[in-house]
């Protein structure tokens, strides 16, 4: 499909739901679910007043710190796994627990480890991210060619010049789509672990839920979509713009 | 004649065999094992450096877990929350594959609503909890709307992608075939898009397990999540492990399970 029509199709299909929206929400009423025509103008005041945009920053940058540290974990590790056998067999299994354990199962514990601070929250950012990064580096270091492997080797490339040279950016659009599914799950984990503690943008969500306001409540989650696919569309970005040859790739983990 | 081999082939063979050591001999069911012992030693030598009330070593989680299941309560509690993660997961799948199904096939469709559904996807799930309270309370109906919330976008979306993905031959030799309607959806479509329909089957058990427990520690606290918050307040650390642990081992569970209906039931689709 031509871009332009399936650009019309997409603004179309945002259109009709929006509409579908502000029926239900004008039979349902404002206790029930709150119509995009007082939704919209409250989301402008919200954005407005500061505090719930404060707020996001504070938790997001917080919420990067630990996404870092799941990157700068995560993507060497699983590189290894991915190249050598016995430390893919000894550490797999427990990654692919972790990536299936419930992150809000983990919060009271962490709690109980590092109290309810940033240092909870860093910590639960880490475990909610960590596994899809690592996989998805260990899933693009099992699929090197091995002929690229072997043409480097011939050519006495070996040990760090070997990593940095061939396997790191033939890496390279794995990692960036780990960090993308990370990022996106880094982002989920925050929420789980503030609502938790009622802090920061989850507290505020959380909050805003028992005051049965349902109007703020829908602008905060618009607020959080919008960063949430801005966030991710950046990083896809920036990985477009730093690798060339990433574009050739078809985008892997999608 | 004693020829030593020349440095590069010993090399050789001593990657060889180290490979071969790791790959062949060691087998998968003996690394499992290896990993196992291995992350339980490193376990139980954490939970020695910290303090009790904050971390619990495998024994006493161990302890803790047999004297739960024993008494009746870790049984119980676990079958109750089933309960919400069989319907919700029920749910889930009966909104996810006609969806993903119309969505997959009809291209006005999926221009339309692919970025809605991408744009929704984008909003953590837990975040519309208390959404759900206002809807539905704090119990029962609650937790199972949480776990339809929690999976049924990610099921819709690689169910979605099955679709679009049915060879185009299929489709044509059914069309001069004449087989249309309902027929068509039920001997084309959804065989062909099999292999995706048990990976969204796969990830959308997993979530529905998170959700299960999920709903559970932010809703009124029942079952597993009574047992955990009970814990908490007790700054008892073993019990709250073996129950994460105990759930984390079912959704790994239902998700190998998963994995072998689709090695049974599609041996022709399964990649490694």
């Amino acid at each position: 499909m031509r871009g332009r029509t399936s650009l019309a199709l997409a603004i179309a299909g945002f259109g009709l739901i929006l509409i579908a929206w502000e029926i239900a929400g004008r039979v349902l009423g404002d206790m029930l679910l709150s119509p995009p025509s007082t939704v919209l103008p409250l989301l402008i005041s919200i954005l407005a007043q500061g505090r719930a945009i404060r707020e996001l920053v504070d938790s997001m940058s917080q919420m990067l710190v630990g996404f870092a540290l799941a990157c700068v974990i995560g993507m060497p590790l699983g590189t290894i796994m991915g190249r050598v056998r016995v430390v893919d067999a000894l550490i797999h299994p427990w990654v692919s627990m972790l990536v299936v354990t419930s992150i809000a199962a983990l919060v009271p514990i962490v709690i109980l480890l590092l109290g309810t601070g940033l240092a909870m929250r860093v910590a639960i950012v880490f475990l909610g991210s960590v596994g899809y990064v690592l996989l998805t580096a260990y899933h693009g270091a099992r699929g090197i060619d091995a002929k690229l492997v072997d043409a480097a080797r011939s050519f006495s490339v070996a040990g760090v010049a070997l990593y940095s040279k061939v396997l790191l950016p033939a890496l390279y659009p794995y990692l960036v789509a780990g960090a993308r599914l990370g990022l996106i799950h880094a982002i989920r984990a925050m929420i789980v672990a503030e609502m938790f503690v009622i802090t920061g943008y989850g507290g505020l969500i959380f909050q805003t839920g028992l005051d049965l306001s349902v109007g703020p409540l829908l602008a905060y989650l618009l607020l959080l979509m919008i960063f949430s696919t801005t966030a991710t569309s950046i990083l896809q970005r920036i990985g477009n713009a730093t690798a060339p040859w990433y574009e050739a790739w078809q985008r892997p983990g999608e | 004649m004693h020829v030593s081999a020349p440095p590069i082939a010993r090399e050789q063979t001593g990657r060889t065999v180290w490979t071969t050591l790791s790959a062949g001999q060691m087998s998968s069911r003996a690394a499992y094992l290896a990993s196992f012992i291995l992350g339980l030693v490193v376990w139980q030598v954490v939970a020695g450096l910290l303090p009790q009330v904050v971390f619990a070593s495998p024994i006493r989680v161990a302890e803790k877990l047999y004297a739960g299941v024993l008494n009746g309560e870790i049984p119980t509690a676990f079958l109750h929350s089933l309960q919400q993660f069989a319907l919700g997961f029920a749910i889930s799948l009966m909104i996810a594959l006609p969806l993903g199904l119309l969505l997959g096939r009809s291209r006005i469709a999926y221009a339309m609503f692919n970025p809605v559904l991408n744009a929704l996807l984008a909003v953590p799930s837990v975040a519309f909890i208390p959404f759900i309270m206002i809807w539905f309370g704090l119990f029962f109906e609650a937790r199972v709307a949480l776990v339809v919330v929690m999976s049924v976008l990610d099921m819709t979306v690689i169910i979605m992608s099955g679709a679009r993905n049915i060879d185009p031959a299929a489709v044509i030799v059914a069309k001069s075939f004449q087989i249309t309607g309902l027929r068509r959806i039920f001997s084309v479509f959804v065989p062909a898009s099999l292999p995706f329909l048990f990976t969204a089957l796969r990830i959308g058990v997993v979530r529905s397990v998170n959700a299960m427990i999920t709903a559970e520690l932010f809703f009124a606290a029942v079952n597993l999540g009574k047992i955990m918050q009970t814990a908490s307040s007790r700054f008892d650390a073993a019990t709250m492990l073996a129950i994460v642990f105990l759930v984390s081992l079912f959704g790994l569970l239902m998700q190998e399970l998963v994995k072998l209906a689709e090695a049974r039931l599609i041996p022709w689709s399964v990649r490694h």
